[in-house]
């Protein structure tokens, strides 16, 4: 492939015309093909994934995607841990949004054994989950422009997403490694004070969505470079394995919250923003939205969120309060099994599935009934997009390799596990 | 809804399904090895069922499914004892690959199941019929070993070309490692538990790594 063209080879044997027809000079330049390696830590490629490319002059003609640099065993991992030592590998998936990993995670193992969390955790878990998500879409959008050059953009991004980070920190006690949901409910309730707090973040948060959307969505250089680049038909995007904002900008109406709604997404008003053209800027724009979704389905939540308790008493899948362990038999039981064994999730085999930032995060768990999970193995939404890049990538030039590869928002955690 | 599914497979490929069952609200369906590919290509094309989303392929080692017991971690992981291993004999089949099939517009979902015996680990692969299951039978192959033939790329994934094994078969020990920096410059050198303080002999606590035409008392 990197030979030279036989014109190639002529044009640097032939002697140069002194008054080339001027004809010629609109025909295309015969050139050789060059390899070029993008990554694994080019600070355009977020996370450590190195991009193979074969060029034609800036065109690209072949892409191979390498991945594998990040990692890190989680399903070897986890098949050497007790189900809750499993919830904090689960953060590092995809560090941008780690409470909706817990929650996928934990409703999939909730699934196989069969019980639901109380109401208040669900409640909770929605809330957590949708300022998650919104941090991962600020970033994404915001990341979108920060490589093409639009530097305080991001940073109005990252001021959102900051506001954001730390109510999640309020309430769990961490930004990014949260592993705050339990099986059968959640680890921390609302600290007092912070109901109030994100009444007040989040019409800041919207400002500043507003406000990115008022410096890209009108901007000249931004719709150029993203408008009609990297176009994936419906069809095909779904062929491809696409979920989540990718897929809706291509026009298919999926959405795991409606379409199959768990917690309580069913009891909730939101619109899910679905593309037509299937590019670049139609991604951008479905992740926007999105977080205004996010937002209204918060202050929703927020408002219905009943009293009550945040995990279920049954000692048997949730740790007995510290009150019954220091003055009852059964309690201290209790705490001595569910920590030494594990909980015993009966033997079965499950895909339990949810609505990622970046599409349906599913987890297919198998247990043995022992104390610890037989099998898991996590359904990343970025899996399938990552490798779809090559197919996004044809007939591109390299420069449209930059806004692609941040609007599909490959997280490395999450693809490379 | 996924009944619909299963009596649909039942009427136009009834030779193909071994069984079929509920579990935790998920609906699988087992067929066999020779016929994955044409239930695979009916499911996705009969309008009824329309399932177009190939969300996972994953694959499961059955070897310690009855003798792992209770524990988590490196301190209560337990192994059942030789006699108890011994009395069950090997599992065969041993691998399970599973298909997570979905419909986008319908919203259901079925699980295509196969099943294999460790000395014939080969499945047809079904790229021609979704692109995305390149990516998920190079990561099967990687992770477990198994062959998906007709696969027009079968590599690595995640693991580099160099690493020997399959990580997330049972029998693969968490512990071992294969560190990708090749030692073949020194073919003389040793791992292993080095000399102590008090001379060649004495063995130190912790890894020792050294030459083994190098006198071992002349280390500091």
């Amino acid at each position: 492939m990197t030979q030279k063209t036989q014109a190639a080879q002529a044009a640097d044997t032939a002697p140069v015309a002194l008054n080339p027809d001027p004809l010629e000079l609109d025909d295309e330049l015969p050139s050789a093909f060059s390899k070029v390696k993008l990554g694994p830590s080019h600070p355009a490629t977020h996370g450590t994934v190195r991009l193979n490319m074969t060029l034609d002059g800036e065109k690209i003609v072949e892409c191979i995607p390498e991945i594998g640099f990040l990692h890190r065993g989680f399903s070897k991992s986890s098949e050497n841990a007790t189900w809750h030592q499993v919830l904090p590998y689960t953060d590092r998936l995809n560090y941008v949004s780690p409470i909706l990993n817990n929650v996928g995670y934990i409703l999939a193992v909730e699934k196989l054994i069969g019980i639901t969390d109380t109401e208040r955790s669900k409640y909770l878990r929605v809330i957590g989950g949708e300022i998650s998500r919104m941090c991962d879409h600020l970033t994404c959008v915001s990341a979108i422009g920060l490589e093409m050059g639009a530097m305080s953009a991001f940073l109005y991004g990252v001021e959102a997403r900051e506001m954001l980070w730390d109510r999640v920190a309020e309430m769990t006690g961490a930004r990014m490694t949260t592993s705050w949901t339990r099986i059968g409910g959640v680890a921390t309730d609302t600290p007092p004070g912070w109901i109030e707090r994100v009444k007040e973040t989040l019409p800041r948060v919207l400002e500043l969505t507003d406000e990115l959307d008022k410096l890209f969505s009108k901007n000249r250089i931004f719709v150029d470079r993203t408008r009609g680049i990297g176009v994936i038909g419906a069809d095909e995007a779904v062929s491809w394995g696409f979920t989540g904002p990718a897929l809706r900008a291509s026009g298919v109406d999926y959405d795991v919250r409606k379409a199959h709604p768990y917690l309580v997404y069913d009891r909730m008003e939101f619109e899910v923003p679905v593309g037509q053209r299937g590019d670049t800027f139609d991604r951008y724009l479905c992740r926007l939205e999105e977080i205004r979704q996010s937002a209204r389905i918060v202050t929703q939540a927020i408002e219905q969120m009943p009293p009550g308790p945040i995990i279920i008493d049954d000692w048997r899948y949730a740790l007995p309060p510290k009150k019954d362990v220091f003055t009852s038999i059964e309690g201290v039981m209790a705490h001595f099994k569910l920590i030494m064994e594990g909980i015993h999730v009966p033997a079965g085999e499950v895909y339990g599935f949810t609505e990622g930032s970046n599409g349906e995060l599913g987890f297919h768990i198998v247990s043995n009934g022992a104390g610890k999970p037989y099998m898991i193995q996590v359904r990343a939404p970025g899996f399938p997009i990552v490798g779809a890049l090559p197919r996004l990538l044809q007939g591109h030039s390299l420069g449209d390799l930059i806004p692609i590869f941040d609007s599909i928002n490959m997280i490395g955690g999450e693809v490379e596990q | 809804m996924a009944q619909a599914l299963i009596d649909l497979l039942k009427e136009k490929l009834p030779d193909a399904i071994v069984s079929s069952h509920t579990h935790c609200g998920d609906e699988v369906v087992v067929v066999k090895r020779e016929q994955l590919v044409d239930v695979i290509k009916l499911l996705r094309d009969e309008p009824a069922a329309d399932l177009k989303l190939l969300a996972q392929i994953a694959c499961v080692d059955l070897l310690t499914f009855a003798t792992e017991l209770t524990g988590g971690g490196s301190i209560a992981s337990q192994e059942a004892p030789a006699y108890l291993k011994a009395s069950q004999g090997p599992r065969e089949p041993r691998y399970q690959v599973a298909y997570n099939l979905a419909s986008v517009k319908k919203k259901h979902r079925l699980r295509i199941r196969v099943e294999l015996r460790s000395d014939d680990c080969k499945v047809p692969t079904i790229t021609s019929l979704y692109p995305t299951a390149d990516w998920w039978e190079r990561y099967c192959w990687d992770m477990m070993g198994i062959e998906f033939s007709g696969h027009p790329n079968l590599q690595r994934l995640l693991m580099y070309p160099e690493f020997v094994g399959h990580p997330l078969r049972k029998d693969y020990p968490i512990q071992r490692r294969q560190p990708l920096v090749h030692e073949h410059d020194f073919p003389d050198l040793v791992r292993g538990p080095g000399p102590g303080p008090g001379g060649a002999g004495v063995p130190m606590s912790q890894t020792h790594v050294g030459r083994k035409n190098v006198d071992p008392n002349t280390y500091e």
